[in-house]
């Protein structure tokens, strides 16, 4: 790794810079409050496919690990059970094992915005008037031009996850909720599955088959409600099958991913579980589970939504540039 | 020999349903849900199509060794181009629809990358650029300063490129063989 500079990358920069002050007065102007927070915790959020950033606090013989946070959720959640505000960060990130590519970096900055008293399709409607503000500030019009195609903020495409599968993948709604049916069709497809979970060869035919067709119809595609096995922090729908969960995107290109949060402590405890589990398993670092974070559960928190934006990446689709790297000044 | 998918680097080949491909490029991926990805673009050594193929990275991928060895270009008939080792003298035999387009730029008597793979010649490494003479061009007419205009001209290898307006009869030009571009002149 070497530190380097680009300053031929300023016309993009200064863009990104006008994303930055739009995004701000959207939310500024819809009553989000902007929370400013550590990047550093002595306790995280178990998610299991993510592996974190270490450190060490030291005073004499005093030493305590720390982390450095992949997403500002852990805190922004507090916030929510004891304020009852809608809020939101714009700070960065970290994961560790993600090598430099296009669309990826260690180190990146996302926007997170929470609203109470929603679910996660008042947060699509937020998001697309977020997009529309965004394009009207920089173009003065409701649509963008990305890899010459036009894509307009007037509405979303709007797409179940089943429905994504049973048209470009040709895999039905019985065989992508039944575990070994799945794993059968895609061994038929010709994808390696001995040795893999369900999850991981889900995520290889999604990005394979699903990906490239999301976001290149005129506008940006919300694909919405994940099978159980990625809720995460999602509240499951009522079928019990399906999370209420959405992402979004435009020129095949995954933006964010949003949630109806989960508020009930005793099943996030076990799920928290369950992910603490799968990342001893594969060996990923063992942190401290946030308790605190339960905590807040516990104290209440009421009905409420959030979403999570790699914002370099919408800053890109936004700037008309193919990589993220291409927005920076300095990079590593 | 096998490596992680996640490992995989632009240049590399690899054995890919049952034939012979090379890394194009090689993103990282993690969609944060499931497995790590590498998304990679493939190109069959043997038609030179285009594959993009999402790894899992933790996926085990056969690796292939391929060499790329100079060799002198002889000949060709109406099948085959012949091409020779100047070390070993041994000749190799590619058929003309492995080489496709790239052939109409190869010149004889010149020397060239081949993909050797257990002795076996798999396809020509396409040369970044190559420098042929023009033998045919029009003549510029005069007054014509449009900036940016160009003409038709014919190669010593007998296809035809389009070329600025001030390039003549005569002068050896570099040409991207994979695109048909013109890049500029040379001297000889």
């Amino acid at each position: 790794m070497k530190i380097q500079t680009h300053i031929d990358h300023l016309d993009s920069y200064r863009l990104y810079l006008k994303i930055i002050a739009a995004t701000r007065e959207y939310l500024n102007g819809k009553k989000y409050l902007e929370i400013d927070l550590p990047v550093l915790s002595p306790a995280l959020i178990p998610e299991s496919y993510l592996e974190v950033y270490e450190t060490e606090f030291r005073y004499f013989d005093t030493k305590k690990k720390l982390y450095l946070t992949p997403s500002p959720e852990l805190f922004l959640k507090r916030i929510l059970a004891y304020g009852e505000l809608d809020c939101y960060s714009l700070g960065k990130a970290f994961r560790n094992s993600e090598p430099e590519s296009k669309l990826h970096s260690g180190e990146f900055t996302m926007l997170e915005f929470y609203k109470m008293h929603s679910s996660y399709m008042d947060i699509a409607d937020e998001l697309l008037g977020l997009m529309s503000h965004i394009a009207s500030k920089l173009y003065g019009t409701n649509h963008i031009t990305f890899q010459g195609k036009n894509i307009s903020f007037a509405e979303w495409e709007r797409m179940t996850v089943a429905e994504a599968f049973s048209r470009f993948a040709d895999i039905d709604e019985t065989d992508l909720f039944d575990g070994s049916r799945f794993m059968e069709q895609a061994t038929k497809k010709g994808y390696i599955t001995t040795g893999f979970t369900y999850e991981d060869v889900f995520s290889q035919i999604y990005s394979q088959e699903i990906e490239p067709n999301l976001g290149v119809r005129g506008y940006p595609t919300l694909l919405y409600d994940y099978p159980k096995e990625f809720a995460a922090l999602a509240a499951l729908n009522p079928d019990r099958k399906t999370a209420q969960r959405f992402e979004f995107y435009i020129g095949g290109v995954e933006l964010g991913d949003c949630y109806s949060e989960l508020t009930d402590p005793k099943e996030q405890e076990q799920r928290f579980q369950g992910e603490a589990r799968k990342r001893r398993e594969t060996g990923k670092s063992d942190h401290p589970i946030d308790k605190g974070f339960l905590e807040a559960l516990k104290y209440g928190l009421k009905e409420c939504a959030g979403i999570a934006i790699g914002f370099e990446r919408l800053a890109m689709i936004f700037a008309d540039i193919s990589s993220i790297d291409a927005l920076k000044l300095i990079s590593i | 020999m096998k490596t992680f998918a996640g490992n995989l680097k632009r240049g590399e080949f690899v054995l890919y349903q049952g034939e012979i491909y090379q890394i194009q490029k090689a993103d990282f991926y993690a969609p944060g849900k499931g497995s790590a990805l590498m998304k990679a673009r493939l190109k069959n050594v043997k038609n030179a199509k285009n594959v993009d193929f999402t790894y899992k990275s933790s996926e085990s991928v056969e690796t292939v060794d391929v060499e790329s060895i100079e060799m002198q270009y002889l000949y060709k008939d109406t099948e085959n181009l012949y091409f020779m080792n100047e070390r070993t003298y041994n000749q190799y035999t590619i058929p003309y629809e492995v080489v496709g387009d790239l052939a109409q730029y190869l010149k004889e008597g010149n020397n060239y990358f081949v993909y050797v793979h257990n002795d076996e010649p798999l396809s020509l490494r396409p040369p970044a650029s190559v420098r042929l003479k023009i033998i045919e061009a029009e003549e510029a007419a005069k007054g014509d300063t449009v900036s940016g205009a160009k003409k038709l001209a014919k190669l010593e290898t007998g296809v035809s490129v389009m070329v600025p307006l001030f390039v003549k009869v005569g002068e050896i030009v570099a040409v991207n063989p994979e695109t048909g571009e013109y890049s500029e002149r040379v001297k000889e």
